[in-house]
């Protein structure tokens, strides 16, 4: 709520189904190639030229419906959505309109401990336009159709989420879900998930006020700024005295401020009909059941099973699962190992690391292997936790493992109580006076003792053993 | 029957034809006609009938996710009117 | 070279050395240029033409020929997807598209040897009943009434697929038939033209019209040539969603003529003041044929035939105004410039497309648009569904129903009428077929005091061409027409 305002958002989610081929012709989904080599007869609208759907995106789409909770529909079918536009070959979209694959559903998001339930109005599939290029010449724009025709999962939410923290929240959870499922990459900056946000704000107790759609955005952070700005406009033209037009705008990443699309000014009839090309699609209830029985453990369930398991918080939980990579490495690493340990180092040292190098974790320069065994040196006293994060640090730089490094360096630790004795016996032969202050009373002194002893090793004494020896050697 | 003009001039804009001032008047006559024909079907009685959008009876038959690499830039820009690099291209759009 | 060859007779000659693929060739290419008057072609491919004659003729020589009608010569409308063959859809906007692909009926053709001769004019996108709509102009009926030289339509849209037939420059041909764009002109050329069930041939490659109601089919001098190319057109084809599933049948080798025991169906429905005497009685004499050839005559009510043409012209512009939608001066033909995109798009759209095509874009952008799709567009697909169930409850007493294909024969050029819907007429037999879906066929049965073909319509339940093309196989081997045809084009 803003200055007695409250703000309503609904999302359109539109997430690039990780397939082959196209939604309805074969050519090929991955665009290494040069502009307008994977492009079919079919997605480049060629007279006489006909949409046969793929089975595996229609299969994917279910996939997805099961993991937002919703309902499959037995029955659907695909509308033609017409506009003309430079990168719509065939002047419309194949979409589905009244009857989507799947139907009402929701999906739990947490913020600031609390859970809140948002509704999935509906999943349905689509085709993916080309791209246009503006900035290659003063007087044309340039049209790749390599993107035209790719399977668009629309994820439609209910007008239910109430400030931008939730909404980026919202797009975080489905993005998350559909990582899991494996259904959609989720790679925002290459725009295969990317987010059309409805807003609009009110006064409390008022009907909703007219919303305006920010298209396209693809980032968490340009979610959470575009909304700020565009509540504030709102607010602001609201309050002086001025109406809301229902209208499409753009997102300025460089200014931060939205504007209305001029090119979309025409007020559009999207003249939605079934398209008599395309029979019904009929999914059976046994696929379906066939479908359910592949899903994978999903990040809420993972998370209540991380906390009951593992002890984890509920903060921490939700952190690690809300990646499925990074659930998999956790996982990998606290097989057999305890996990309070597994935990520190997961998300203090390797995410701090990561973040700082700016990887995903598929992109760590630690495996969950290496990870591992530099915990087992430590849980077997082998080395300290304060050598281990030297060690950590070196394993990032290049890539050795822990074993080597320990081995290379002499890192390990010295538990021999013969070396022990002989450290210690040295400290306290050249600290007479400190022994002194210390048997007087000065009970502080000991971690100095422990300090020094400490600094001649090198930092490998057995920290466990080297307090015993010195306690059992100044006491006396 | 007469077409209202102003529609004719949007479905034109709709449907992105151009319609010439001198044929504004023959066409509005003509799409008149036309709808008077068709308001034929306003008095059929159709409250329990089912829509039929496509008569052949059988459900959608799918293909596999099989990438196939069947035509180059060149042959999809062959009929190309206007083309630059491996690009269509068309006036410039302003977003 | 005998005049008017058939199919079967060519492929016998063929089979005994009596002839060689490329003199067929070179006489029907002759034949052709003769016929330049008629503006049947709006392109002759000649030299792809003889290069394909002659590996014919070597396959045959080798005796590795295709099928049994490898090497004869036919045409295709223009409307159908022609590898490197330019492809117009007699329209300006396409005018100089050449396909890098070969749609599938036409591909069937090559896989069977046949050997196109070109690409034959039709109505502009197919829509039309005159063969006026074309952008490259009428084609000329080859018949002429008795007492006149006024150049008569051929019907259409296939107008030039009918005509070449008749006026034998080709021995047959390929058309498609939307709401009656086979059968009609058929019938005004006194040439046998099969509408096969919707879902029969596959439509890919095929420049779309209205996709729920389009389907290809042969138009050719005999039931048996009807049914030998409907065989070699049609059958199951992945590259089309709705393309049946059902097993391709040996309709040539299955024809039998009998109709002994046969229900025949007359629709009151089709007896209106707009039939001519003349079509009415050849329509009573084929009654009394079939009656006599043992067939039992009953009479049917197909009450909503009178709204199917209305119905028709609501959902075959909605669906053309989406598929022409892609026409837009991008991709392929012809580009008009503006100052900017929306411009380009009008100014192209507006050039290329011709009178009729705009009127149907404009109409079917109309009955979609909001506000209007309800009343008009679910409405027309609700009446589709009476006009269907109509036909359901008719064969569940009939195996087929005989109507006139057209109210009237063949008009002159000049006489077409002002109101489109006038024109529109011309198709109310035949389109209720296009929205049940189910296949028809039109036969040539005797000719009009003015010496003009009246076309009979046969009609059956989905899939059951082969029923169809045995009833026609009766009714033509009974009546025996022969077109009285005079050459008047060659001078
Ligand atoms: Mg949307
Ligand atoms: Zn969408």
């Amino acid at each position: 709520m803003m200055n007695g305002w409250e703000l309503v958002i609904g999302i359109e989610i539109h997430a690039q189904v990780k397939s082959n081929s196209k939604l309805f012709s074969s050519s090929s989904t991955d665009f290494g190639s040069g502009p307008n080599s994977q492009v079919s007869l079919v997605d480049a609208a060629m007279p006489g030229m006909l949409p046969v759907i793929n089975k595996f995106c229609v299969e994917q789409a279910v996939r997805s419906g099961i993991g937002l909770n919703a309902k499959i529909n037995n029955k659907s079918i695909f509308d033609r959505k017409n506009y003309f536009y430079q990168d719509l070959p065939q002047g419309y979209q194949i979409s589905q309109f009244k009857d989507p694959i799947v139907g009402n559903g929701f999906i739990d998001i947490v913020l600031d401990d609390q859970t809140k339930r948002i509704g999935i109005e509906r999943l349905h599939l689509e085709q993916d336009a080309g791209k246009s290029l503006h900035d290659q010449d003063p007087n044309l724009t340039f049209v790749d159709l390599n993107r035209s025709g790719i399977a668009l999962m629309e994820i439609v939410s209910n007008p239910d989420m109430s400030s931008a923290d939730e909404a980026v929240e919202y797009v975080k959870k489905v993005r998350s879900i559909l990582r899991y499922l494996d259904t959609c990459d989720g790679n925002m900056e290459q725009g295969s998930l990317r987010a059309d946000v409805n807003v609009s704000v009110n006064k409390p107790g008022d009907e909703l006020g007219t919303r305006c759609e920010i298209k396209n955005l693809n980032s968490f952070k340009y979610i959470h700024s575009a909304i700020i700005y565009e509540a504030k406009r709102q607010v602001k033209s609201i309050e002086s005295g001025e109406r809301i037009h229902q209208e499409t705008r753009l997102y300025n990443i460089d200014s931060g401020e939205t504007r209305s699309m001029r090119s979309k000014e025409d007020a559009h009839d999207y003249r939605y009909f079934p398209d008599p090309d395309l029979l019904p699609l009929e999914i059976e209830d046994k696929w379906i059941e066939e479908i359910k029985s592949t899903i994978p453990e999903l990040p809420d369930q993972k998370k209540n099973r991380f906390i009951k398991d593992y002890n984890l918080s509920e903060y921490d939980a939700g952190v690690i699962v809300s990646d499925k990579a990074t659930s998999d490495y956790y996982e990998k690493v606290v097989k057999n190992r305890g996990p309070k340990l597994v935990t520190t180092w997961v998300t203090s040292e390797l995410f701090s690391i990561l973040n700082k190098k700016n990887l995903t974790i598929d992109e760590s320069p630690v495996s969950h292997d290496k990870l591992g065994e530099l915990i087992d040196n430590i849980e077997s006293g082998k080395v300290s936790n304060r050598l281990a994060k030297d060690i950590f640090e070196e394993m990032c730089e290049t890539g050795k493992s822990p074993s080597d490094i320990i081995s290379e360096k002499g890192l390990s630790q010295i538990s021999d109580e013969g070396e022990l004795e002989k450290l210690v016996d040295d400290v306290l032969l050249a600290n007479p006076e400190n022994i002194e202050k210390y048997k007087k009373g000065k009970d502080k002194l000991f971690g100095f003792f422990v300090g020094e002893a400490m600094k001649l090793s090198k930092g490998k004494a057995n920290p466990k053993l080297l307090n015993e020896l010195l306690k059992s050697k100044l006491n006396t | 029957m007469e077409f209202d003009k102003d529609s004719l001039l949007k479905l034109g804009k709709l449907s992105k034809i151009k319609i010439d001032e001198n044929k504004l008047s023959s066409l509005s006559s003509d799409l008149g006609s036309i709808l008077k024909f068709i308001d034929r079907l306003q008095s059929i009685e159709t409250d329990n009938v089912d829509p039929t959008s496509n008569s052949l009876d059988q459900s959608l038959v799918m293909r596999d996710d099989i990438a196939l690499d069947e035509n180059s830039a060149a042959e999809i820009l062959e009929n190309a009117p206007e083309k630059e690099l491996d690009f269509f291209s068309v006036p410039k759009v302003i977003e | 070279m005998k005049a008017g060859l058939n199919l079967i007779e060519a492929s016998e000659l063929l089979a005994n050395n009596e002839t060689s693929s490329v003199e067929l060739t070179k006489f029907y290419l002759d034949n052709i240029n003769k016929g330049e008057e008629l503006n049947c072609y709006n392109t002759v491919s000649s030299e792809e033409a003889l290069k394909a004659a002659e590996s014919s003729d070597k396959r045959r020589k080798e005796e590795k020929s295709k099928s049994r009608f490898d090497g004869i010569p036919i045409g295709i409308k223009d409307l159908f997807c022609t590898k490197n063959i330019k492809t117009t859809a007699s329209s300006k906007i396409l005018s100089s598209f050449v396909p890098t692909y070969e749609s599938t009926a036409s591909q069937n053709c090559i896989n069977a040897g046949l050997i196109s001769l070109g690409k034959l004019n039709c109505d502009e996108f197919a829509m039309g009943s005159t063969n006026k709509t074309s952008y490259f102009g009428s084609v000329i009926n080859p018949w002429k009434s008795k007492n006149s030289e006024a150049n008569l339509v051929p019907g259409g849209s296939s107008g030039g697929s009918a005509a070449a037939v008749a006026a034998d420059l080709c021995i047959a041909s390929l058309g498609t038939d939307t709401g009656g764009s086979i059968r009609q002109p058929a019938s005004f050329t006194g040439t046998v033209g099969l509408k096969p069930t919707y879902g029969r041939v596959s439509r890919w490659g095929i420049v779309a019209f209205a996709s729920s109601l389009d389907q290809a089919g042969p138009i050719t001098k005999t039931v048996e040539d009807s049914a030998a190319l409907f065989e070699i057109i049609s059958g199951h084809d992945s590259k089309d969603s709705t393309s049946s599933i059902k097993q391709k049948e040996n309709f040539y080798d299955n024809l039998n003529s009998s109709v002994k025991g046969m229900k025949i169906g007359v629709p009151k429905e089709f007896k209106s003041d707009n039939l001519s005497a003349s079509t009415q009685k050849a329509w009573d004499d084929c009654k009394k044929l079939l009656q006599e050839n043992g067939a039992e005559l009953i009479d049917i009510s197909l009450p909503h035939t009178m709204d199917a043409l209305p119905t028709y012209y609501i959902i075959a512009p909605a669906e053309a105004s989406s598929n022409l939608a892609r026409y837009d001066g991008v991709k392929y033909g012809i580009r008009e410039n503006g100052k900017n995109l929306i411009e380009m798009y009008e100014e192209t759209r507006s050039i290329g497309f011709g009178d009729e095509v705009k009127r149907r874009i404009l109409i079917g952008t109309y009955v979609l648009s909001s506000g209007y799709y309800d009343a008009y567009y679910i409405k027309a697909q609700k009446v589709r569904s009476l006009i269907k169930s109509d036909f359901n409850e008719a064969f569940k007493r009939v195996d087929a129903i005989l109507t006139p294909s057209t109210p009237s024969t063949a008009f002159e050029i000049k006489n077409e009428p002002k109101d489109p819907v006038q024109t529109y007429l011309n198709d109310i037999f035949t389109v209720p077929v296009n929205l049940a879906g189910i296949p028809a066929i039109s036969v040539p049965f005797a000719n009009d005091e003015n010496n003009l073909p009246i076309g009979l319509q046969l009609i059956t339940n989905s899939f059951e061409e082969q029923k169809l093309l045995n009833i026609a196989k009766n009714v033509q081997d009974t009546i025996n027409y022969a077109p009285n045809l005079d050459k008047w084009w060659i001078k």
